[in-house]
């Protein structure tokens, strides 16, 4: 009887062998098409992710050209690695100026993954005018993701849309604060300067998968680079780094629009009439806004980007409202809101960006609104 | 000569006047809206009224009436003694800017919503 289990056990062994080489034998020639298929377009100088790792600092070697093969928008402005020049294929020939002079100058390309071309088919382009030292990332910009301690960087298009939107993300400045940060940061961005990451990163959000975009003074800078590897040894998963930094905002949405600082107006706490319908008008998250009438009040019309919190239950609320960006109070005639900005400075007083609105504020059914300055 | 006494007089009377009323005018009425509930806040927590509510409107009195009050310096109408005690003088002067803007005979009459 135990025999013939034995028996039986070896018989059944067998068939299951004889069935794996079955499979194997068959897949074997879908492989090599594969295979065949992949070489035919494949650039024939490939590097992986640990070889990408080693160029794509700050500060950047020279003679050394990390580009991204992929489109412009929606692509590179999203993510990138960080150092890569945007040289898309299909604008390739048109840019070819931004390419090094010097031929033998090591370039490294990188598109979407495996299955895409644009990185060969860039190399190959590359070869052909005289490039010596060409490389393919073939596993790009997923591969680089894929590597533990890795991130990307972004584009100003893209943080700007983000601000825009009041995207769900906390924006970190990583330079020192009162030489850089108190003179002009991004709208909303907190100030954790790298060097006193430890003493500061409380600051930074419990949930560990909110998006965490770092930035400092532009691409020669290191500290947004070293606070964003800090971030992600803390466990935080979503985090990037706007590597251009604060010139490029500057640059792309002037001084005005980086909410350096709130032009006061001429009451204590209120804020300058003219510089708030600016504010409305060209950036209104770089606020954050309450309306502090009553709900009926609201409901027939406010500012789109304000939140309601009535004056009677702003002392409840008091403690929610957020450090990280300046706080505009409007009401009616300036009353609720100039009461709600002393409550402030009682309740929160380390909230030093706190305004309201002394003026007159009417809407009109079609949502625009009309700010009258008071008689004094 | 006597003319010229009378018109020093006149206009010493109307400066100091002046003077006196601006004095008054200089609080905060903003901080002192503020204030006035903070009174009663602490006094409704404390127990000695049922309601965070003042009892008084600014537009219960009149400015001249406001005046009078606080030149008084008798608080008692106000009751919550104890946290108007503690009030120092530039939140009472805030409180009065406050009462006295929205006084029942100001452009703006205000109950204290």
């Amino acid at each position: 009887m135990k025999y013939r289990n034995v028996m039986m056990s070896v018989v059944f062994l067998a068939a299951l062998a004889l069935l794996a080489t079955g499979c194997a034998t068959t897949q074997t020639p879908q492989a090599t098409d594969q295979a065949a298929a992949a070489t035919s377009w494949q650039y024939h100088e490939i590097v992986d992710a640990a070889f990408v790792g080693q160029y794509a600092k700050v500060p950047m070697a020279e003679d050394v050209m990390i580009i991204d093969s992929r489109p412009f928008k929606p692509k590179y402005v999203k993510g990138h690695i960080p150092m890569a020049t945007s040289i898309p294929y299909s604008q390739m020939d048109k840019m070819l100026d931004q390419l090094p002079e010097n031929k033998d100058s090591l370039l490294i390309f990188y598109c979407g993954g495996l299955k895409c071309k644009l990185s060969h088919k860039a190399a190959y382009k590359a070869e052909s005018l005289g490039y010596k030292n060409v490389k393919v990332f073939a596993e790009g910009y997923p591969g680089w993701l894929k590597v533990p301690g890795n991130y990307g960087s972004v584009s100003v298009d893209w943080m700007k849309a983000q601000v825009d939107k009041g995207a769900d993300m906390v924006i970190v400045d990583a330079r020192p604060k009162r030489k850089k940060y108190d003179k002009g940061h991004l709208p909303g961005a907190v100030s954790i300067p790298d060097t006193q990451f430890d003493k500061f990163k409380d600051q930074l959000p419990e949930d560990k998968n909110t998006q965490l975009v770092f930035y400092c003074g532009g691409l020669k800078c290191k500290l947004s680079h070293k606070s964003a590897a800090k971030a992600i040894a803390m466990g935080y998963t979503n985090v990037k780094v706007f590597a251009t930094g604060y010139p490029s905002w500057v640059a792309y949405v002037g001084k005005e629009g980086a909410g350096s600082t709130i032009q006061a107006g001429k009451e204590e706490g209120s804020i300058d009439i003219a510089a708030f319908e600016k504010i409305i008008s060209d950036n209104p998250q770089s606020i954050y806004l309450v309306d502090v009438r009553d709900a009926d009040e609201f409901a027939t019309g406010s500012f789109q980007s304000a939140v309601n919190i009535p004056v009677e239950v702003l002392e409840a609320k008091v403690k929610t409202l957020p450090a990280d960006r300046p706080i505009v109070f409007v009401c009616s005639t300036g009353a609720r809101s100039g009461e709600s900005f002393y409550m402030l400075q009682d309740l929160r007083p380390e909230l030093k960006k706190v305004y309201y609105l002394e003026a007159e504020l009417t809407f009109n059914k079609d949502g625009s609104f009309k700010i009258v300055e008071p008689q004094s | 000569m006597r003319r010229f006494v009378m018109l020093a007089v006149a206009m010493m009377f109307v400066f100091t006047s002046v003077g006196a009323s601006l004095a008054m005018e200089q609080g905060n009425k903003r901080k002192g809206k503020y204030t006035y509930r903070k009174v009663y806040k602490s006094c409704n927590q404390r127990g000695e009224v049922d309601s965070t509510k003042p009892p008084l409107n600014p537009s219960d009195k009149t400015q001249a009436e406001w005046e009078a009050l606080f030149d008084s310096g008798d608080f008692t109408p106000f009751g919550c003694q104890d946290e108007w005690t503690n009030l120092s003088d530039t939140e009472i002067t805030d409180i009065f800017t406050y009462m006295h803007a929205h006084a029942s005979d100001s452009p703006t009459p205000l109950k204290c919503k």
